[in-house]
């Protein structure tokens, strides 16, 4: 212990005894919680909302870190990112900032930026230096909504590009792809938005998107069709070679127009689905909205005859054969065979003078059918090609056929028939003829003979004049390039008498050389620069020296 | 108190008399000038006020970010549990503990400490383990590092800020201030009255 | 002037109660339980065995890079000088100085001063004691501030983490440095100052 030192004990100063009030140093602590407290509550009150998406996979998301962007307007971003408890993909939580409420309705979207390349877009390559994103497409609906399902790629289109959404349904998807674009008049209006299946697996539909203000020209009884590719046709005026664009080979398209002749536009309804031509033909054809079906017995072969084949009236397709069935009549012993035709009274009556029948039906209205036959129609088989032997079904009158009456009792009704002859045959040979004498033979003979005299003519030349021709124009080019050096001998003399009138001391002159100086040394400071880089990576964030950043 | 009383020079071992002396003061030894005891103006009330404003202040330096840097439209912010746990999944596993030892783990053990010896102590309870956390104390003062980590973070806003926009955060100020306010509990901390008061003359 | 320990009396560390020595090797300060020794014990050999593991690591922590900072176009390593002339060339002279003397001079100063103060106490010398005792305090108030590179580069760690723009590293040298800081303050806190004062020479 102490050794005690001997000192007189001294007397011990009474001190009041401190109160229960707290000293004035407590204020400090007092100041710090106060402080704290106030720093805690405007943290948690600028919390914005904090949602969940579900996205496939977490590539390119980094919890913590990864924004959300608006409009590129940074709006929050990923705090967690966890599996799905199914394991089928991850869920995200997302914070995002305060007054963030108002972007999270029902259908707003959700996806990742990332560098894209796909069929006709290359997009989100500022990610690579930037690093991924997750965008935000806001919804118009006023539901509010926690849980999203992420895209898994951005949308064609947002929902505030103004314009108009169809469906389009077609066989097959041809050539089409996410992207490709819809063209009216050639020009490109809009895009595919997406594409599927359909449920029975018989069709594909289409959707597509067409921008404002061009969706004003889609109505209802607007034509769409494959745009793909190049359409070539042969005909009697030559060959006709059409494309829309060259995108449209490369990716295909679609192109709609609206047919003339309709006359008040019906608006579009909402469940509206568009038939997808194959092509622009094909999309402007007529439909044919009523079909009548009949039976014809012939008694000869219909060997050649197939489903499909037209049935004609004097050149213009009334119809076709739907199909070819064999009849045995047990009481007569006798083997028929019905063919199944189908017929479109619109075509026959398309200009009907004194108006169309009533219903628009022939079946129906048997007394004009019976009438017709009554004055002699009958259907007969003629051959359509000799080479392939392909029949079809013409409807003609023959004044001279025996009487005949439609049997109503059948169903379908049957119409009478009459037998190919000879005479038939006759017919078709001349009618061969005759189209042979309407080709300009002669007019093709002489050309042809011009064609080859001038074909022999360029042979010999090509013997006799196309080797001094070369000659001459080997010398041709001889001289020009003796022209060239010639006028480039001029310009040089131009440039030696410029440089005469530029005097070294001119003004000119020495303000050419300091430029000259100028780029040699920028191009000498952009070397050392790229030197430097290569060394000092880090230069690049830090700057140079003297210059800081 | 303030009884004469012997003391040994913890740096030249030289037994002295203790002088009473009206606070504030310091007292130093006579032969080689080392700090004997020094003894502020507001006794262990105060103490134990700063050791509570500093432990306040050391929470909102750990609960906000100390820094934030933004560049290219990336933002990252720091904090001390943040750059320890990045140094940590950097395979540096020493050195994210040296850090969170030296800026963290000391002030706190050391502020902790103390108010659990001074706040049974104004009621005249002596806390159990007294003298064991007592120890704890005195370790925890000499190892504990806030003002390097102050200037640490002071070097690192103008070596960022030369490359991108570098913020300091609310963990900045609060660090410095509980800079301030460990330096003050250090200069009116008194052991010989803590044990003083333990057991009353 | 006697020192406590010539009068036998023994002086606790932690809480300074001064006690007098029993006749057992060791003893137990009555107040606060502090183990109590005359004199730290194994002071210098502790010392002269921390000094020299730190100086042994003081190479590494020099040449080997501190802080690797890769970006687009690389990456590069910062030794500790690096650092220090990257600051002095951005023209922050003041930081340059700081950072300098907390990495370099403080930690050289130290070693150099903890060796001196060891041989001294261990060749028995008498003079300059007053000199030698302040130059042990101010070894020992200075030591933390070495941790400065550390922090620094835990923070710049922390900062820049943007991926594909830039990305700091921590390196070799920053373990080796940490533990460099270390040993200097347990090669302090080991060393006994009361060495310097004692008239004799010490045991060991």
């Amino acid at each position: 212990m102490n050794d005690p030192a001997p000192e007189p004990i001294p007397q011990a100063l009474a001190v009041p005894k401190a109160g229960r009030s707290l000293p004035l140093v407590w204020i400090v602590p007092a100041v710090a919680l106060a402080i704290g407290v106030w720093l805690a509550l405007s943290t948690w009150l600028e919390r914005g909302p904090v949602i969940e998406i579900h996205f496939r996979t977490a590539e390119g998301l980094q919890a913590g870190k990864t924004r959300i962007k608006y409009k590129d307007v940074d709006v929050g971003h990923i705090g967690e990112i966890s599996l799905a408890t199914d394991l089928t993909g991850v869920v995200a939580t997302a914070h995002l900032s305060k007054g963030a409420e108002k972007l999270l309705v029902e259908d707003t979207r959700f996806w990742v930026v990332r560098p894209r390349i796909s069929g006709s877009t290359v997009s989100g390559l500022q990610t690579l230096l930037s690093g991924t994103y997750v965008a935000v497409d806001v919804g118009k609906s006023t539901q509010r909504r926690r849980l999203f399902v992420g895209l898994e790629q951005p949308p064609a289109f947002t929902t505030d590009v103004p314009g108009r959404q169809l469906t389009l349904r077609s066989e097959d998807i041809g050539s089409l792809d996410i992207g490709s674009p819809v063209y009216y008049r050639r020009l490109q209006v809009g895009q595919v938005a997406a594409y599927a299946l359909e449920d029975n697996g018989k069709a594909v539909r289409v959707n597509i998107f067409i921008n404002a203000p061009y969706d004003r020209f889609v109505s209802a009884a607007s034509r769409f069709w494959h745009a793909s590719g190049i359409d070539v046709a042969l005909d009697a005026e030559g060959v006709r070679l059409k494309t829309e664009s060259l995108v449209s080979l490369a990716i295909g398209g679609i192109a709609f127009a609206t047919p003339l002749e309709e006359a008040e536009p019906a608006p579009i309804t909402s469940d509206r689905v568009f038939e997808l031509y194959r092509s622009q033909v094909a999309a402007f054809k007529s439909p044919d909205r009523i079909a009548d079906s009949f039976a014809l017995v012939f008694n000869q072969s219909v060997r050649g005859l197939q489903p499909g084949a037209p049935v004609d009236f004097r050149g213009i397709v009334v119809g076709e054969v739907a199909a070819i069935h064999t009849q045995y009549d047990p009481q007569s012993e006798r083997i028929s065979i019905p063919v199944e035709i189908r017929v479109y009274p619109e075509r026959f009556t398309s200009r009907l003078l004194g108006g169309a029948p009533k219903s628009g039906r022939l079946g129906k209205d048997s007394l004009f059918i019976a009438r017709l036959v009554e004055r002699g129609m009958r259907a007969q088989l003629r051959t359509a090609s000799l080479l392939t032997g392909q029949l079809y079904v013409a409807f003609d009158f023959f004044p001279d056929a025996p009487r005949a009456r439609v049997d109503f009792a059948h169903s379908p009704p049957e119409l009478p028939t009459t037998p190919s002859t000879l005479e038939d045959l006759q017919a078709t040979l001349v009618s061969l003829a005759n189209k042979l004498e309407r080709v300009p033979l002669e007019q093709m003979g002489a050309d042809f003979t011009r064609a080859m005299e001038s074909i022999d003519a360029l042979a010999r030349r090509l013997d006799t004049e196309l080797a001094p021709e070369a000659r001459a124009t080997l010398a041709e080019m001889r001289n020009t390039l003796s022209e060239a050096t010639k006028t480039m001998g001029a310009a040089s003399r131009t440039f030696n008498a410029a440089e005469k009138s530029l005097a070294p001391d001119s003004a000119l002159f020495s303000e050419l050389q300091d430029t000259a100086r100028e780029l040699a040394r920028t191009a000498q400071s952009l070397r050392t620069l790229a030197d430097y880089l290569e060394r000092n990576p880090q230069a690049l964030l830090r700057g140079k020296s003297t210059d800081g950043q | 108190m303030n009884r004469a009383q012997l003391l040994a020079c913890p740096e030249c071992d030289l037994l002295q008399h203790d002088v009473p002396s009206p606070r504030p003061c310091k007292a130093l030894c006579a032969r080689c000038g080392a700090v004997l005891y020094q003894r502020g103006d507001g006794g262990l009330e105060r103490t134990l006020a700063l050791t509570v404003t500093a432990l306040v202040l050391l929470a909102l330096a750990n609960a906000f970010p100390i820094l934030t840097l933004e560049l290219q439209g990336e933002r990252t912010t720091a904090t001390l549990g943040g750059a320890a746990a990045e140094l940590w999944s950097q395979d540096m596993p020493l050195v994210a503990l040296l850090v969170l030892f030296m800026a963290l783990v000391m002030p706190l053990a050391e502020l902790a400490a103390l108010a659990y010896l001074l706040v049974p102590l104004r009621n005249g309870i002596r806390s159990p383990g007294f003298a064991e956390v007592f120890r704890l104390v005195q370790f925890a003062s000499r190892w504990g590092a806030v003002e390097v980590f102050v200037l640490g973070a002071l070097v690192s806003l103008v070596k960022l800020g030369h490359l991108a926009d570098v913020e300091p955060g609310v963990a900045l100020a609060s660090y410095g201030a509980l800079m301030l306010v460990m330096a003050s509990i250090e200069a009116s901390f008194d052991p010989r009255e803590l044990w003083a008061r333990l057991t009353p003359a | 002037m006697s020192a406590a320990a010539e009068l036998g009396v023994l002086a606790c560390g932690m809480c300074g109660l001064l006690s007098r020595a029993p006749a057992a090797p060791a003893a137990a300060c009555p107040r606060c339980r502090a183990r109590l020794a005359f004199r730290r014990p194994q002071s210098i050999a502790h010392g002269w065995a921390y000094l020299i593991a730190a100086m042994a690591l003081y190479v590494p922590a020099n040449t080997l890079p501190i802080m690797y900072t890769s970006s687009l176009f690389g990456s590069s390593g910062d030794t500790i000088m690096s650092g220090v002339l990257f600051l002095w060339d951005s023209g922050d002279w003041s930081l340059a100085l700081v950072v300098f003397v907390a990495s370099i001079v403080v930690p050289l100063a130290k070693m150099i001063a903890l060796a001196a103060l060891l041989a001294s106490v261990q060749l028995g010398w008498r003079s300059r004691r007053a000199e030698r005792a302040r130059l042990y305090r101010l070894i020992e108030s200075i030591g933390r501030w070495s941790m400065l590179d550390i922090f620094v580069v835990a923070l710049l760690v922390a900062l820049v983490q943007l991926t594909a723009l830039a990305a700091v590293r921590a390196g070799p040298a920053a373990p080796a440095f940490g533990a460099v800081v270390v040993l200097t303050m347990a090669a302090a806190q080991s060393f006994d100052p009361r060495l310097i004062w004692d008239r004799e020479r010490p045991r060991a």
